[in-house]
């Protein structure tokens, strides 16, 4: 079975693309930061050097390393899915549920080890970057050379490889499941250990101090699993909206129906709009914040002060446009994987305009759920973070940097979903009902 | 451009005027360019009247799925004619082949081609729906009791077996009231008791309905329930039988090759 695996891996490289971007992008992130911890641990560092770049590795490598999880598993979980009728032509040929799990395991950890592996090169320059910038900022000594070490392989590897095997263990063994009666209880669970420990972590935001340098991680921590927790709730929240949600004309009609019968798929499309809203909505605004209180604090506007903020810009930056191409990716194999149920949609009688037409109805119904449940979960990490590092309850900066996030999470999500299903419905409808050869 | 040509008759009088539910003149579909190219349809002329019940037979390879997509506006001759209850099909774009499709052909598939996410009832009217045509709910549940599937409403396709999935298709074929139903080896998934019930269906849309029927097979026995079957061979017409037999269409099916050079 593994033979097997390695096989289809090889001669269907184009399938594993989004696997293999996914995993790349993630390692190249969680080692990236974690190079930091190598370098600090160099011999030769002063302390002062050496601490900026373990809390900077500690608070932003930490809270990154578990957005690389949960984003890499919720696409891994989507390229399982779309591959229901291959596995259930293996099944029917004789492979037993133990192959098929070593079989879609192997392949996501082939894939994403492969991955991992070409996320070195560019980790090693992207931490040399990073580097350069903390010292171009002042905080840490520019004799300080940069290094790449255990710390970066292990965590890069390690989470990459954990989050693809997991994620496809979990995959393959719900879409091997008969439907049945009870199930979801581990969901349940997992959904209501991510909301509580989200709430701890949120919390304890106000056992610290204002000035603390890690006040930061508490409120992105607890804004990714609240996230996470909104994710796997979306799916009930998405049932009852769609209930009564008066989309006009036959293709709402039909994303009505469609949606509601997949609500539980769609949650995994949720899960890196939601982390996306809410990581760009908490990590930009907390900066923001950190940045006027350092202003208000009455140091002078020195060059450094403007460097501190580039850099922390700069890292923030990083996080939230991983969410975006997480976000992008996810979607993007989501919609593919579609193109037999909207040629069944034409041979009923839809026009392609009208296929887009539900395609874009079910994009709006996403957008609308990700942006709400992401803002919630961001707003969740903002608040303490401001009432402890201020005296205010919110931010006092406008809107402006929450409406752009909502501007760039709705064109991410209605651009990706319309070009691929565009794509996928300029195939003939007979030739897109056929089997995938 | 006028992607829909009307003949001679108005739109009121669509499904009433015409003797001739289905007409095809010289045409040809070939894929592939070049020393590749497979000539799948070769000038094909025939004319279907209205209520009847046809077999469209021939070995693998002469053109019948092709011949059925070409008639449904599934797929574009490269040359000729289709013309369905008197109303020629010009080509256009998608959406106008759709529209034309949807309003005047049923189309019954050899893998069912249900949406798995919709109930019974909700894939039977999914063609008005898209068409913006109401929905009469009692007409709606009275097809789908015809079909044996009035206890069936709510399940979904994968809770059904082939012959009741077979049956929704139908049903979803029949909703829309078109004068012609076209089917691509409705049987061809389907053990011969469930195969029995989809074929005596599709009379019953002829005799009762007064649909006219087209059906492709391999099958001489499916065969055998049509009024008459037009045999294919290379893309071309290789001949007809009225009133057939399972023995008779099995017998000229296995001569077929000495037909095809003759021509009709």
């Amino acid at each position: 079975m593994l033979a097997l695996a390695l096989r289809s891996v090889r001669r269907r490289p184009g399938s594993f693309a989004a696997t293999l971007l996914s995993a790349f992008l993630g390692a190249l992130v969680v080692m990236t930061f974690n190079s930091l911890h190598d370098t600090a641990g160099a011999p030769g560092v002063d302390a002062v050097s050496a601490e900026t770049l373990t809390t900077a590795a500690g608070v932003v490598g930490g809270y990154g390393t578990l957005l690389v999880l949960f984003a890499v598993a919720s696409t891994l979980t989507v390229n399982v899915r779309r591959r229901t009728a291959e596995m259930d032509l293996l099944r029917c040929s004789g492979a037993t549920p133990a192959q098929l799990g070593r079989m879609v395991v192997g392949e996501a950890v082939a894939v994403s080890l492969a991955g991992a592996l070409l996320a070195i090169g560019p980790a090693v320059l992207g931490g040399r970057v990073l580097l350069g910038l903390f010292q171009d900022s002042g905080q840490v000594a520019g004799s300080v050379d940069h290094s790449f070490g255990p710390v970066a392989l292990v965590s890069g590897f390690g989470i990459t490889l954990f989050a693809a095997a997991g994620a496809a263990f979990l995959a393959v063994r719900r879409a091997g499941r008969e439907r049945r009666p009870g199930k979801g209880r581990a969901r349940a669970y997992l959904t209501g250990a991510a909301l509580l420990l989200g709430a701890a972590s949120v919390c304890s935001t106000f056992a610290f101090t204002a000035t603390a340098e890690a006040l930061m991680a508490p409120a992105a921590y607890g804004s990714i699993l609240l996230a996470v927790g909104f994710a796997l709730l979306s799916a009930n929240v998405l049932r009852a909206v769609l209930g009564r949600l008066p989309l006009p004309g036959p293709s709402g009609y039909l994303a009505v129906r469609l949606m509601r019968q997949r609500a539980d798929q769609l949650s995994g499309v949720l899960m890196p709009l939601i982390l996306f809203v809410g990581m760009a909505t908490v990590t930009l605004h907390v900066q923001a914040v950190e940045n006027d209180a350092i202003e208000a604090s009455g140091v002078p506007k020195s060059v450094d002060a403007k460097n501190l903020e580039t850099l922390n810009l700069t890292v923030v930056g990083i996080i939230v446009v991983f969410c975006c191409v997480m976000l992008v990716n996810s979607l993007y194999a989501a919609t593919t994987y579609r193109r037999g149920e909207f040629g069944r949609q034409r041979l009923a009688g839809a026009t392609p305009h009208q296929v887009l037409g539900v395609v874009a109805a079910e994009s709006l119904v996403l957008t609308v759920t990700g942006v709400v449940c992401g803002t919630v979960a961001g707003l969740a990490g903002i608040i303490p973070f401001t009432v402890v590092r201020t005296d205010s309850v919110l931010p006092d900066r406008g809107p402006g940097i929450w409406l752009g996030i909502v501007a760039v999470a709705a064109a991410a999500t209605m651009a990706t979903s319309l070009l691929t299903a565009r794509r996928a419905v300029s195939t003939p409808a007979v030739e897109a009902v056929a089997p995938a050869a | 451009m006028t992607m829909i040509r009307r003949r001679d008759r108005r739109a009121s009088e669509r499904g009433t005027g015409s003797a001739e539910a289905l007409r095809l003149v010289k045409v040809s579909r070939t894929y592939g360019s070049g020393d590749r190219a497979v000539t799948a349809l070769d000038e094909v002329t025939f004319s279907l009247a209205r209520g009847t019940f046809t077999a469209v037979m021939g070995p693998s390879g002469s053109g019948k799925s092709t011949l059925l997509q070409c008639a449904a506006g599934l797929d574009r001759p490269d040359s000729g004619i289709v013309v369905v209850d008197g109303t020629e099909m010009t080509g256009g774009g998608e959406a106008e082949l759709t529209r034309f499709r949807r309003s005047r052909v049923g189309f019954v598939f050899q893998q069912y081609n249900l949406l798995d996410t919709l109930t019974v009832a909700q894939n039977t009217v999914l063609p008005l729906k898209l068409a913006r045509r109401p929905v009469d709910r009692a007409r709606v549940r009275e097809i789908l009791t015809a079909v044996g599937l009035g206890d069936r409403l709510g399940h979904r396709p994968d809770e059904l077996s082939g012959g009741q999935r077979q049956r929704v298709a139908i049903a979803r074929a029949l909703v829309t009231e078109p004068s012609v139903i076209l089917a691509d080896e409705p049987t061809g998934a389907l053990d011969t008791r469930s195969a029995r019930e989809v074929l005596l269906l599709l009379q019953d849309a002829v005799r009762v309905h007064g649909r006219t029927v087209v059906m492709v097979t391999h099958d001489p026995v499916a065969a055998s329930y049509a009024d008459s079957v037009l045999f294919l061979a290379d893309g071309r017409i290789a001949g007809e039988m009225r009133r057939p037999t399972a023995d008779a269409v099995a017998e000229r099916l296995a001569h077929l090759g000495d037909d095809a050079l003759t021509g009709v």
